[in-house]
């Protein structure tokens, strides 16, 4: 009888011992998880979490804020083309053209309310064109894709500057101005910084081709990310243009 | 009274070549190209009139075309030649309402069209003249020659009458 007693005590004993040592050996990760289930009705919710992400994404619109006026601040000091955004004219397409001898839009809005001739024109996903001429109540848009149409821009990655053409498909010819380290399949096509015509990093396109031997200078094709095919509204950049 | 009647089948004609050419409907296109209106407004007038109408009229209308696009290639070469032949044609043929043969003449005609203003605008923009292949003048084109052969013998036809009565 005594012995039987001696004999249970000695296995709760190493029972005890060995969760005990279990315990540190894992650093209380049981204890740890057990504590988490039980918590697990009382934490924070989906809606605190928007809550911090709400705050969060205020804080990076202050801080995209302050970069801007402190980007908009060195440019002026460079002399170049401000990007301010907050003097955008917003315009519905009413006529399209896009796929015929002529690549134009016709938009609602003309010089009476400031539109004027040479102002970039953007839609959801970018550039897609200049105001070619305005009405007072109207104003046409050449689009990147007519062909002919040139314009400033620049791969991001290697800073290298070239000219976009269009070429009268969906997707314009960026020319090079120089040989090497040029662009790579993927590599965002941007305005350039330097541009004194046009406000500076707006998104054009993304590299689809790079031919690095064409004659007489190496070019990438570009595939514009704003579809003019497809956009009904945009909006006129009122940092630009001439009367 | 038939005099003023034509003056406002010109008037209405003026309205709606801006309206189709601004509006440019979606249910009259094929890949995205309209048909070739100034020619489809141009063939009956032309065929109905002297040469010398016919081109001051294509002047007029190349002029007023022209008002709506973009960049320096114009309408008026090609629609000046056009309104000549077509007006020669019309003054010795008499039975030139047959729906197919409008329709051959305004297909011929867009084609010419057509071809003009490519050909200019390689002469304008120099960085055409790198790639002699245009995939997208073929398409432009090709789509423009079929949807105007396919619009023109209605709308032409019902032109050359409305000419006709007046």
């Amino acid at each position: 009888m005594i012995k039987a007693r001696g004999k249970s005590r000695f296995w709760i004993i190493f029972f005890m011992g060995a969760l005990l040592f279990g315990i540190r050996w894992t650093k209380g990760a049981g204890y740890l998880d057990l504590y988490s289930i039980l918590l697990k009705p009382i934490l924070p919710g989906t809606a605190q979490r928007e809550w911090i992400k709400q705050g969060e994404n205020i804080e990076r619109s202050i801080r995209l804020k302050l970069l801007e006026d402190d980007n908009n601040r060195l440019r002026r000091a460079l002399s170049l083309k401000e990007s301010n955004f907050e003097q955008r004219i917003s315009a519905a397409v009413i006529s399209r053209s896009s796929r015929n001898w002529w690549k134009q839009l016709e938009i609602n809005k003309g010089s009476k309310v400031g539109v004027l001739k040479g102002q970039t024109v953007i839609g959801p996903g970018g550039v897609i064109g200049l105001v070619d001429s305005t009405t007072p109540l109207t104003a046409r848009v050449r689009l990147l894709t007519d062909p002919g149409h040139q314009l400033g821009a620049w791969i991001d990655r290697t800073k290298q500057h070239g000219v976009l053409t269009g070429m009268g498909t969906n997707r314009p010819k960026l020319i090079f101005l120089n040989t090497n380290g040029l662009a790579k399949i993927g590599d965002a096509v941007t305005t350039s910084p330097a541009s004194t015509l046009l406000p500076p990093n707006l998104t054009i396109g993304i590299v689809q081709f790079v031919n690095e031997k064409a004659l007489p200078s190496p070019y990438a094709i570009v595939q514009l990310t704003a579809s003019p095919e497809a956009i009904d509204w945009v909006q006129i950049l009122k940092n630009n243009g001439q009367k | 009274m038939a005099k003023n009647n034509k003056k406002l089948f010109i008037l209405l004609t003026i309205i709606c070549l801006q309206a189709c050419t601004i509006i440019s409907p979606d249910w009259l296109k094929i890949n995205g190209i309209n048909p070739c209106w100034p020619v489809i407004l141009l063939l009956p007038f032309s065929l109905r009139n002297s040469p010398r109408k016919a081109a001051i009229g294509s002047i007029f209308l190349g002029i007023f075309v022209d008002s709506f696009t973009i960049g320096d290639a114009s309408y008026i070469p090609s629609l000046f030649i056009l309104s000549l032949v077509w007006s020669a044609y019309g003054l010795h043929n008499k039975k030139i309402e047959l729906f197919l043969n409008i329709g051959l003449m305004a297909i011929f005609g867009t084609a010419f069209v057509g071809l003009s203003l490519w050909f200019q605008k390689i002469i304008i923009y120099s960085i055409l003249r790198n790639n002699w292949f245009h995939a997208w003048s073929f398409h432009v084109l090709i789509s423009e020659v079929i949807i105007t052969g396919l619009v023109a013998p209605f709308f032409s036809s019902w032109l050359l009458l409305t000419y006709k009565k007046n």
